[in-house]
C-alpha cells in the first residue's frame, strides 16, 4: 500500500535516514523501532509530507508519489496521529473530526451542515468503540479521548495508512490497552497501521512486522507467523531480542577513561525527592568524582525531577547538600550553593539562541562581570572569559558577538555547559548532554565531563541514550513513572547486556530476563 | 575534533542571509531616512527648517513624547506594551498640580509647594506603573490588558478629581520655568534678537534617553532586560529573576510618565484632565517602532527611539508648515510607521 526504497534524509552535518527501505501492507501492524535519534521520527515525517527526502522513492499503491505537503499525503490516504494532539480546544469533537473537510448543505456551500457533521462524528467515535459526545468541548477531553478524536479525525478523511508515533507514551494503563484494541480492530477492517513505541512489550504483543533503525539505517526485521514473533532465521523473539537489535553497537573509544576515585562522602543527596505530580519518593546520593546516569522513558520524570531540585518546579521531599538540608528558589539561588542544571532543551531553554555567544556565555554569572552593584558590565572581561572557555572545550565560534544560532549543536551546547562552569559548581546536572550534537562533539563533551568528575564534581546525567549512559556513568539509576525502579553499578555496566537491562527496567520489566525468549 | 561537517554549516550559515548592505541598511535606515527627511523638509521650506531655533522648538515640542518613548522602549523590549502611559501622564500631572495649588493654598513657599508638587507627580507615576507592573508580574495578566485597564482607570481618576476640568496652577511663575525655561544656546540669537535657550525639557529628554541607552547596553539590568525579551523562560533557566526585571521596567515606565506629565502642565501652566496626554501612548509606540525596536522583544534600541521621534515631529513640522491640512498628517504618519518597519523587519 505504501512503500519507501533507498530513502535518505540528509541535515546539515547528519545523515538522519541512510537508505532505508520499508513496506507496509495492508491489514498489518508494523512497528518501527529504534534508540532516540535512530531515525524514525524523520521516516514518519516522510511518510506525512512534513519532511522531503534527499533521495529515494515513496510508492503509494505501486504508483512513484511524492508528498510535498501534509494535505497531500493525507488526500492519499495516508494519516499521522501525532505525539503531541493537534485539536483546536475552542471548538467541538465533531468541529474538530471535520476541521478542514466541513460538510455543508444547500446549493451555495455556505451553510454548514452542523447535524449531519455531529451525526458522521457520532458513528465514527462509536465504531472506535469510544463513549465520546460529539457535541462537548475539546478543552474538556482527557488525553485518551483526544487521542480518539485525533484517529477519527484521520478515519473521517478516508485514511487507509495510520501513522501513530509513540501513541501510549501518555496514556495509562487501562487507555493504552483501549488504545491497542483499537490498532488491532483498525488493522483487521484493512487499513495499514505503523507503530513507533518505546514500549517493546506492546510491540511484541500486537506487531505483525517490526523494523529496527539505528543511525539512521535499517539493520534488523522481525515477522510474526504462527501467531509468533520472529526473527530473520525464524527463531521466536521477545522484548530482550528487540532491544538487543536496537543497540548492538560497539563501544568505542568515544568515551574516556576514569581516574580511580576514593569512596567520598556524598555531596548530594535526594531524600523522598520529586517534582510534584510528575515524580516522588526518589532517593539517590552522589559523591564528589562520581558521575550518577539517570535513564528512563520520556514521560519518566527524569527531567521534572532535576528541574525540581534547582526550583524549577514545585519539590517534594529533602535535598541535602553536605548533608545539610537545603531547598533551592530558583536556578540562581541553586547556583549561589553551588548546583548547576544545563537543560535538556537547548534552543528553548538552555540558551538564548537569538543573542550572541557572549552574552549567553556571560548570562548565569553577569553578577562576576558587573561593578558600581549592577550598573556597569565590564565588556573587556566578558570577551576574556569567553575566549578563555572557547580555548578550554576547544569551542569553534568565529564571532563571539553573532547570534550563537550560528553555531553547530555540539558547540552550541559547550557553550551551554561553559556558561555554568563559570560559576565553579560542586554539583553538575547535566540533561540530555549530546542531543542534537554530531559524534565528534559527543566524544569532546564526555571528556570534559570526565574531567570534571575526576576534578571532583559531583555530576549527574540525564540521557535518553544508553550507550552513553553506560560508557560514562559510574553508575545508572532507572526511574519509571516518576519511580525510581533499579540501579546498575558500574560492575553490571560493563556486562554486555547492559544496555537491555537498562531498557528493561524503564519499560516495566524485571532487569534480568527470566521471561521466554 | 570537532567535525568539518558542522565547520562547513556554520560558514554557510554567516554567509548566507541578507547581504551586507542589506544588513547595512537594516540597522543605520533610521538614520539614513532621518537625514533624507531634514534634507526635503529643508528644501521645502527654502532653508529655514534647517534653522537652529526651528529645530530647537521641535526638539522642545516632543521632549515629553520622547521621554514617554524612551520608557516605552524598555517595555517593549522586555516583551511587553503599555497603552496606559497617557492616563498615567495625566493622572501623575493632576496629583502633582493639586498638591502644589493645596500648599500654596495653605501658605507654603511657592518653591516649597512646586517642589513637593514635581515630587509627587514623579512618586503617583512610579505608583501607577507598579500597579501594571504587579498586575502583569504577579497577576500574570497578559500586558495589553493590565494596560487596557491602566487606560482607561487612571484618567478617570484625573477626571475625578477636577470635575473632567482645568486644573490651572496656582503657581504664577515657579511652576511654568520648567516646561518654558532654558539654558542659553552657545550665545546664539534668533531673527528677533533674543537669546536662543536649549529648553530644560529638551535637555531633560536627551540626558534621559542617553542614560536609558547606556543602562540597555551597559548595565545588568539591561543585559536582563534583553535575556526576558528575548525568552523568557531561558532567562528562568539562566538565573535570571525574570520578575523583578519585569517589575522594574512597568515602574521606570511609570517614572517617565511622571516626568512627561510634569513637563506639559508645567508648559501650559495648567492640566486639561480630558485632553493631556489623550492618544500619546500610540505616539510613543510609532517613534519605537519607526526607531528599529523589536515589538516581539529581545532587541532595540534607545538611540532608535530619539530618531523615531524627531522623524514623527518632523512630519507633524512639515505638514504644518506646508499648509496642508492637519487632517490629513494621520495618513502620513501611519504611512511612514508602516514603512518603517517594512524595510527595517528581519529578511531571515
Amino acid at each position: 500500500m505504501l512503500e519507501v526504497r533507498n530513502l535518505t534524509v540528509d541535515f546539515p552535518g547528519v545523515r538522519a535516514l541512510d537508505s532505508v527501505s520499508l513496506s507496509f501492507r495492508p491489514g498489518e501492524i508494523h512497528a518501527v523501532i529504534g534508540e532516540n535519534g535512530a531515525g524514525k521520527s524523520t521516516l514518519m515525517k516522510v511518510l506525512s509530507g512534513v519532511q522531503q527526502p534527499t533521495s529515494g522513492l515513496l510508492f503509494c499503491d505501486g504508483r512513484p508519489t511524492r508528498f510535498r505537503q501534509p494535505h497531500e499525503a493525507i488526500e492519499h490516504g495516508v494519516a499521522m496521529v501525532h505525539q503531541e494532539l493537534h485539536l483546536v480546544e475552542a471548538l467541538s469533537v465533531a468541529e474538530n473530526i471535520f476541521l478542514g473537510r466541513e460538510v455543508t448543505r444547500g446549493r451555495l456551500g455556505i451553510r454548514l451542515d452542523a447535524a449531519g457533521m455531529r451525526a458522521r462524528a457520532a458513528q465514527l467515535l462509536g465504531m472506535l468503540g469510544a463513549e465520546i459526545d460529539s457535541r462537548a468541548s475539546a478543552r474538556d477531553l482527557s488525553i485518551a479521548d483526544a487521542q480518539f478524536v485525533e484517529i477519527a479525525k484521520c478515519l473521517a478523511s478516508d485514511a487507509r495508512v495510520l501513522i501513530f508515533d509513540e501513541p501510549t507514551a501518555v496514556l495509562g494503563e487501562r487507555e493504552t490497552a483501549r488504545l491497542l484494541a483499537l490498532l488491532r480492530k483498525l488493522r483487521e477492517e484493512g487499513r495499514a497501521i505503523v507503530f513507533i513505541s518505546h514500549h517493546l512489550e506492546e510491540v511484541v504483543d500486537n506487531a505483525n512486522r517490526v523494523s529496527v533503525l539505528r543511525d539512521g539505517k535499517f539493520v534488523a526485521a522481525f515477522e510474526r507467523y504462527d501467531g509468533i514473533l520472529r526473527c530473520a532465521e525464524g527463531k521466536p523473539s521477545r522484548e530482550s531480542a528487540l532491544a538487543q537489535a536496537m543497540v548492538g553497537r560497539p563501544l568505542g573509544d568515544l568515551y574516556p577513561t576514569r581516574a580511580a576515585r576514593e569512596d567520598r562522602a556524598a555531596r548530594i543527596a535526594l531524600e523522598d525527592f520529586g517534582a510534584m505530580g510528575r515524580s516522588a519518593g526518589v532517593s539517590l546520593s552522589v559523591a564528589p568524582g562520581e558521575i550518577v546516569g539517570v535513564a528512563g522513558l520520556v514521560g519518566s520524570g527524569r527531567t521534572e525531577t532535576m528541574e525540581a531540585i534547582v526550583g524549577l518546579r514545585r519539590a517534594a521531599g529533602r535535598v541535602r547538600l553536605d548533608g545539610e538540608v537545603v531547598r533551592f528558589a530558583s536556578p540562581r539561588d541553586a547556583m549561589r550553593h553551588g548546583v548547576a542544571y544545563i537543560s535538556e532543551d537547548r534552543k528553548g531553554r538552555g540558551l538564548h539562541v537569538s543573542l550572541s555567544a557572549m552574552i549567553n556565555c556571560t548570562l548565569p554569572t553577569l553578577d562576576r562581570f558587573t561593578t558600581a552593584k549592577g550598573a556597569s558590565i565590564s565588556t573587556a572581561r566578558e570577551r576574556a572569559t569567553t575566549h578563555r572557555w572557547i580555548q578550554e572545550l576547544g569551542i569553534r565560534c568565529a564571532r563571539i558577538d553573532a547570534p550563537i544560532s550560528a553555531l553547530s549543536g555540539g558547540n552550541q551546547q559547550k557553550f551551554a555547559i561553559a556558561r555554568w562552569l563559570e560559576g565553579t559548581p560542586t554539583v553538575l546536572i547535566v540533561d540530555e548532554p549530546t542531543r542534537g550534537v554530531d559524534v565528534g562533539a559527543k566524544a569532546e563533551v564526555y571528556r570534559v565531563l570526565a574531567q570534571l568528575a575526576d576534578a571532583g564534581m559531583a555530576c549527574i546525567v540525564v540521557s535518553s541514550e544508553l550507550p552513553e549512559l553506560r560508557g560514562l556513568c559510574d553508575r545508572v539509576v532507572v526511574l519509571r513513572q516518576g519511580r525510581l525502579v533499579g540501579e546498575l553499578p558500574r560492575s553490571r555496566l560493563l556486562l554486555p547486556d547492559a544496555e537491555e537491562r537498562l531498557i528493561r527496567l524503564a519499560s516495566g520489566l524485571s532487569e534480568t530476563k527470566d521471561d521466554t525468549w | 575534533m570537532v567535525s568539518t561537517a558542522s565547520t562547513v554549516t556554520n560558514s554557510a550559515k554567516l554567509s548566507s542571509g541578507p547581504s551586507r548592505v542589506a544588513r547595512l541598511f537594516e540597522r543605520w535606515g533610521v538614520l539614513v531616512a532621518f537625514v533624507l527627511l531634514f534634507a526635503a523638509s529643508t528644501a521645502l521650506q527654502g532653508g529655514e527648517f534647517a534653522s537652529i531655533e526651528n529645530f530647537r522648538n521641535m526638539l522642545n515640542q516632543n521632549a515629553s513624547i520622547g521621554i514617554l518613548a524612551v520608557g516605552m522602549t524598555l517595555v517593549i523590549i522586555s516583551g511587553g506594551i503599555d497603552l496606559s502611559v497617557g492616563s498615567m501622564l495625566v493622572l501623575a500631572a493632576a496629583f502633582g498640580l493639586t498638591l502644589t495649588n493645596e500648599l500654596i493654598a495653605r501658605e507654603w513657599s511657592e518653591g516649597t509647594a512646586v517642589g513637593v508638587g514635581i515630587a509627587a507627580s514623579v512618586i503617583s507615576g512610579v505608583l501607577a506603573g507598579s500597579i501594571n507592573g504587579v498586575l502583569i508580574v504577579f497577576g500574570r495578566l497578559a500586558p495589553f490588558i493590565a494596560t487596557l485597564g491602566g487606560l482607561v482607570a487612571f484618567r478617570s481618576v484625573a477626571l475625578a478629581m477636577a470635575d473632567a476640568g482645568e486644573i490651572r496652577s496656582a503657581s504664577s511663575s515657579v511652576f511654568a520655568v520648567l516646561g518654558r525655561g532654558g539654558f542659553p544656546f552657545f550665545g546664539f540669537v534668533n531673527s528677533a534678537g533674543n537669546p536662543i535657550t536649549i529648553t530644560y525639557a529638551t535637555v531633560l529628554f536627551l540626558a534621559i534617553a542617553i542614560l536609558a541607552q547606556w543602562f540597555l547596553s551597559r548595565s545588568r539590568y539591561g543585559r536582563q532586560l534583553v535575556a526576558v525579551g528575548a525568552n523568557e523562560v531561558a532567562a528562568r533557566y539562566a538565573g535570571v529573576s525574570v520578575a523583578s526585571v519585569r517589575l522594574r521596567t512597568y515602574l521606570i515606565m511609570g517614572a517617565m510618565a511622571g516626568i512627561a506629565g510634569l513637563l506639559q502642565s508645567s508648559r501650559m501652566n495648567s492640566v486639561s484632565t480630558s485632553q493631556l496626554g489623550l492618544g500619546i501612548e500610540l505616539d510613543a509606540i510609532a517613534a519605537v517602532v519607526i526607531g528599529g525596536t523589536s515589538l516581539r522583544g529581545g532587541f532595540g534600541r534607545v538611540w532608535g527611539t530619539v530618531v523615531g521621534v524627531l522623524i514623527l515631529g518632523m512630519i507633524a513640522n512639515m505638514i504644518t508648515i506646508s499648509g496642508i491640512s492637519p487632517y490629513w498628517s494621520g495618513a502620513v504618519k501611519g504611512a511612514v510607521i508602516v514603512l518603517a518597519v517594512l524595510v527595517q523587519r528581519s529578511r531571515s
